[in-house]
């Protein structure tokens, strides 16, 4: 029952906050949202799944409840986490809640909606990372993006508009695809599946009972629905080439929702590739491995070429993670427990660390605002606390060893690189592990030029340092960054436990 | 006798907890806390010393303490911290909490005594990096020494960028950060290979890495994966990949080029990074799996080529730099070109020797540079100096100490571990490996081009008249300044005593402690000894029948000629500039044979520009065509919209038109009208 009442008091909490006076919605939802930490940590320390969700597993804090049939189909309330899960559960509500801090400083508008829809976007993510049931997952991933649409269109920049609507259609659209792919396999599964069950439909699929629909065999269904569903969640991702609405979004959101964006919602897309994808249908997965492996290696490289050439610090950070993100593709097509529980992990690792470059680019933006490079130069004299943490959190993006993304990345390549689904894994792997020095090359070019030198400021505003409700979340970040990259055990062992039942699938691979 | 090993990891974590303190505290606390961090270095150079004593009974340790990632089941790996300490090590551990004992006290001096703010983080950064490369020397496996010596790069960032006020050094820390790290890249594929590979990354003991690639070479049924490649020319790989790592961090060619420029940082730091951690950190490692490379003959000649190419190469810049530390970078890279060459021409204890040797007098040079830098009031130029002998006498005796060292004059200690490392290349390669002779004469080339820097820069810096007014009343420097001078002025002085084997060889005394001391232990595969064999088997190392002192008296000779030539020409009472004569070469050595231009060349208008074109290309057409297909729909919408204009009769015409083609089409298709 707990992951319910995690799921309901969020919603209750985003109610309150949105009622409440916006003197004190920040404060208030700030406090209500430690609420979902507190149990999210519970969970973690009551955690005891094993294996897979999906493949046959048992998942940690289980409800099965029948709600609805639905032409034939029994739709069920089934929540519960696995090692995949849970990791994404304690993001989600660790980030929400420094994110909503951060905010403090820098919303100043229409408070109480601003904190309602982030913690009501907080419920549904958390939603999406423990729905068992794909009617129930496919209702809270729609209903994230209605939150985030708002919370770019209203609190943005500039371009707000362009950009949100721009998100809002291109994930919306992609959503499509990946849902009628995944019922032309349900409907291709005929009688062996009676419900919307995802632990029945991927072990029917898995065990090879999709037959064929209207006409169309099940290898070729099964190919076009594993491509109907890369590509909606490839936007979501994104993966190159459906990446463009993600600098737009990340450039005019205001810095907490970026905080969300890149920390969580991209992880949703993610997170869906390995539930469905590369959970449900393995064998059409290794069979893409080539491709798949490639568009990741050009997502890492092309990602970070893309960063090197730009000059708004919220850019470079946005394309970077795009780079990141085909870090996890490349993880997640290896197939071996390193390339896919580094994936997962990475997925964690990437949250905090582009979640705290993201919150320290907002505050260098709220105290000098402006984002350009070239406007400042020499900010470590004004702002040392946040220029620290600033330093250390790109050092942590660039993969410095005791930090999160080291520990992400390392366990990718070593994955990929001894990964069997294709012979030219181990070069591909080597291509896109140049991403190291790309990422070093960008984020130590700007902090250069931001960071160090004589300070110069374009615009006229008072730099001095930041108050602490914007340090102390960066703060907190840094310390999770490191305990993560020092100890990855703490998340990795259960990942590693939930990955593997994923590997053994046509007796060849493991 | 576990007492020592027990201890053994507080040498690591105490440099680690004085970073705390320094960073946390510092503010409030004495001197910014550089006492804290002379208690941890002192504490770890005490510790260090139980070590090598336990060492020396003849123990060895080799042990797993963290595990990192566990794993599951028995098929993941798992990824694992230790601590391998046996006498390289143990060695290693002794260099590197001494000079860094002594940075910390010189420290003193140079940074509070000078006035300078940010102390706190100054220390912070120095515990940092000691740690760093303690825990790198220590390490127990190939990924544990990959993390520390990414480590070690940060801090090299974070302290030659310490001024970061300037424009020039956060340039130069993030130039050194980015070359050493286009060189881990290669570095970390190939921790990834090894893992793939072998299952393992261990060091030493049983299934160790460089133990089965010897099963595999030997056809003893132990199982790799080569990708499809002999094992052979898949090690070879391997080791190459690694060297990628050694190349950049030990500065040599073509990843030098971030060594000179890190001279930005305070000048302590420089010593700290050249004498005993990020430099050193390289050659370290090749020494540390030596067992692995001694296996691939392609590999060793490539590290040799590599090492006396650098020596040589740089050396020759550092004949014509007017400053006094950009004098010492080049010799740093010159000098671990030489230890390069060591290891690659089979002198494994030769180029350990010269790690040692150089160590102390590189540091002690250094330090005595900073002394002067003190006292110039921070001006580098060596030709605004001269006649500083008289005024500052126990940083000339000492920096004369340094330089003998480093020319490589008899009996100072870097005569006697450079006259073994080209004794090595010599006689392996008159031995049936050609190659390694073209490392050799470059070696001996460059020990004339060493002599004579170094005595241009000792003779410009503290011989003739002051040549300004600040030469003539320098700034006094304290007992903080002159104490670590006069322990690493003896050193320079004596620690080549430990291994003479010309002198062994010409009195038959026993001579040779560093060979004894590093040829057997309780880790057998990691003893000089075992490695000889494994050259002699694998790589085909046979040594020819030369005399030791003679190869050693036709470098001293060499040596002597080029400090001769320098005292010819510098040590006036007012030296002038020769450098004209050299013409259009002075210009090449100047510019560092345009080694910078290139590499920038490539960073601005060959990557950059790409970058832009990909920036273009993402805009215009991959967004381009995202923007396209909505203005598309958008258009047609609004084109459709049209058919909506709000006027009744408009909409019944439309229903009556429509209704009447649904008739028609019906009718044709119902066959009505057949």
């Amino acid at each position: 029952m707990i992951i319910e009442a995690l799921i309901a008091i969020t919603f209750v909490a985003s109610m309150a906050v949105l009622l409440a006076p916006n003197a004190w919605a920040g404060r208030l939802a700030a406090t209500l949202s430690l609420l979902p930490v507190v149990g999210s940590l519970y969970m973690w320390s009551r955690f005891d799944a094993t294996g897979n969700a999906l493949t046959g597993g048992t998942p940690a804090f289980e409800t099965t409840v029948q709600w609805l049939e639905l032409g034939g189909y029994t739709l069920n309330w089934h929540v519960g986490v696995d090692g995949i899960g849970l990791p994404l559960v304690v993001l989600t509500t660790v980030l929400t809640t420094l994110a909503v801090v951060s905010a403090w400083a820098s919303i100043d508008d229409r408070q109480s909606q601003f904190y309602g829809l982030m913690l009501f976007m907080e419920a549904n993510l958390l939603g999406v990372f423990t729905a068992l049931d794909f009617f129930v997952w496919f209702v809270f991933w729609e209903a994230v993006l209605l939150p985030m649409y708002f919370l770019i269109g209203v609190w943005g920049g500039p371009r707000r508009k362009y950009a949100a609507i721009k998100f809002f259609v291109y994930t919306n659209i992609a959503s499509l695809a990946m849902f009628i792919g995944f019922i032309a396999l349900v409907f291709g599964l005929g009688d062996s599946v009676s419900s919307l069950d995802m632990p029945a439909i991927a072990g029917a699929l898995r065990a090879g009972e999709l037959g064929s629909l209207y006409g169309i065999p099940a290898a070729t269904l099964r190919t076009v629905a594993f491509v109907a569903m890369f590509l909606g969640f490839a936007v979501k991702v994104p993966i190159v080439p459906f990446h463009t609405w993600l600098p737009d979004a990340h450039v005019e959101a205001p810095s907490p929702v970026s905080v969300m964006l890149a920390g969580v919602l991209l992880k949703m897309g993610t997170y869906a590739l390995l539930r469905f994808n590369f959970t449900m249908l393995p064998e059409t997965a290794t069979q893409f491995a080539a491709p798949i492996a490639l568009i990741a290696v050009i997502s890492v490289i092309y990602g970070a070429m893309l960063a090197l050439a730009q000059q708004d610090l919220k850019r470079i950070v946005a394309y970077s993670s795009v780079s990141s993100m085909g870090y996890v593709i490349l993880g997640l097509i290896a197939y071996t427990t390193y390339g896919v529980g580094g994936a997962t992990f990475q997925m964690i690792a990437h949250g905090l660390i582009s979640g705290l470059m993201f919150m320290a680019v907002g505050v260098i933006y709220n105290t000098t605002h402006t984002r350009m490079v070239g406007d400042m130069s020499g900010m470590a004299d004004r702002m040392p606390v946040t220029t620290g943490i600033l330093v250390a959190g790109a050092f942590g993006y660039m993969g410095l060893p005791l930090m999160a993304g080291f520990a992400g990345e390392f366990f990718i390549f070593k994955g990929a690189f001894e990964s069997t689904v294709h012979a030219a894994m181990p070069l591909f792997t080597a291509v896109a592990m140049f991403g190291i020095v790309v990422v070093a090359g960008y984020l130590l070019f700007a902090m250069q030029r931001t960071l160090f030198g004589a300070f110069r400021l374009e615009t006229d505003y008072e730099v001095g340092p930041a108050p602490i409700s914007e340090t102390a979340p960066l703060a907190v970040l840094l310390v999770a960054i490191i305990v993560l990259g020092v100890a990855p055990d703490l998340f990795f062992g259960m990942i590693q436990n939930a990955v593997d039942p994923l590997l053994e699938f046509g007796g060849e691979l493991s | 006798m576990v007492g020592a090993f027990d201890y053994a990891p507080a040498i690591v974590l105490l440099p680690f907890l004085s970073f705390l303190v320094a960073l946390a505290g510092g503010k409030y606390l004495p001197k910014g806390g550089a006492f804290g961090g002379i208690a941890a270095t002192a504490g770890s150079l005490v510790l260090s010393a139980w070590v090598f004593l336990t060492v020396s009974a003849g123990n060895a340790y080799n042990e797993t303490l963290y595990t990192w990632v566990a794993g599951a089941g028995e098929e993941t790996t798992r990824l694992t911290f230790g601590l391998l300490l046996d006498p390289l090590a143990a060695m290693m551990l002794l260099i590197v909490s001494l000079v860094a004992l002594l940075v910390h006290v010189f420290s003193l001096g140079y940074m509070n005594d000078e006035g300078e703010t940010g102390l706190p983080r100054y220390y912070a950064g120095l515990g940092l990096f000691t740690a760093s490369m303690l825990g790198f020397v220590v390490a127990d496996n190939l990924l544990m020494a990959f993390m520390f010596f990414e480590l070690v790069g940060l801090c090299s960032y974070l302290l030659i960028g310490f001024w970061f006020r300037d424009s020039g050094p956060p340039s130069a820390a993030k130039k050194a950060f980015l070359v050493t790290r286009f060189g881990d890249y290669f570095f970390l594929v190939g921790v990834v290979a090894v893992f793939a590979t072998f299952g393992t990354a261990k060091f030493a003991g049983e299934g160790a890495f460089p133990v089965i690639a010897e099963e595999a070479l030997a056809g003893s049924a132990a199982e790799v994966t080569t990708f499809g490649f002999a094992p052979e020319t898949w090690f070879t790989i391997l080791g190459l990949l690694i060297l990628g790592g050694v190349i950049g961090k030990s500065a040599q060619f073509p990843l030098h080029t971030w060594l000179p420029d890190a001279m930005e940082g305070p000048t302590p730091v420089s010593a700290l990074i050249h004498a005993a951690t990020m430099v050193a950190a390289g050659v370290y490692l090749v020494a540390r799996m030596y067992g692995f490379y001694a296996l691939s003959p392609t590999a060793l000649g490539i590290i040799a080529l590599v090492g006396g190419f650098t020596a040589l190469f740089a050396a020759t810049m550092g004949v014509v730099k007017r400053e006094i530390k950009q004098v010492l970078a080049y010799s740093t890279i010159s000098q671990y070109g030489y230890m390069m060459l060591g290891l690659g021409a089979g002198g494994y204890v030769a180029a350990s020797f010269h790690l040692l040797t150089h160590a102390f007098f590189k540091a002690l040079l250094f330090l005595g540079a900073g002394a002067v830098i003190i006292a110039m009031h921070h001006d580098e130029d060596m030709w605004n100096m001269g006649g500083l002998k008289e005024r500052m006498p126990v940083t000339y005796y000492t920096f004369l100490s340094g330089s003998l060292a480093l020319a490589g004059i008899v009996p100072f200690a870097g005569f006697w571990s450079k006259d073994e490392v080209l004794y090595e290349a010599l006689v392996h390669g008159l031995g049936g490996s050609p190659l390694l002779l073209a490392g050799y004469a470059m070696g001996l080339v460059a020990v004339f081009f060493t002599g004579f820097y170094t005595f241009r820069m000792v003779f410009l810096t503290f011989h003739g008249e002051p040549r300004t007014e600040v030469a003539r009343d320098p700034h006094g420097v304290r007992w903080n300044v002159k104490g670590p001078l006069v322990v690493l002025g003896i050193l320079a002085a004596t620690i080549g005593f430990v291994n003479m084997v010309p002198v062994q060889d010409l009195t038959g005394i026993h001579l040779e402690f560093l060979h004894d001391w590093l040829a057997h232990g309780e880790l057998s595969a990691l003893t000089a000894e075992h490695y000889g064999e494994l050259l002699h088997d694998y790589a085909h190392y046979t040594s020819a029948d030369v005399a030791s002192y003679v190869a050693g008296a036709v470098s001293l000779a060499l040596a002597l000629a080029g400090a001769g030539l320098a005292h010819v020409l510098y040590n006036v009472p007012e030296p002038t500039e020769h450098t004209a004569k050299l013409g259009a070469v002075k210009d090449l050595w100047y510019n560092n044979y345009y080694q910078d231009e290139y590499q920038i060349w490539i960073a601005t208008s060959v990557v950059l520009p790409l970058s832009r074109l990909a920036d273009k290309f993402d805009q215009g057409v991959v967004d381009g065509v995202v923007n396209g297909v909505s203005s598309v729909s958008l258009f047609a919408g609004s084109r459709i919209r049209r058919i909506q204009t709000g006027v009744v009769s408009n909409y019944a015409a439309l229903l009556t038109l429509g209704l009447t083609a649904l008739l028609v089409v019906f009718g044709v298709l119902g066959g009505w009208f057949v």
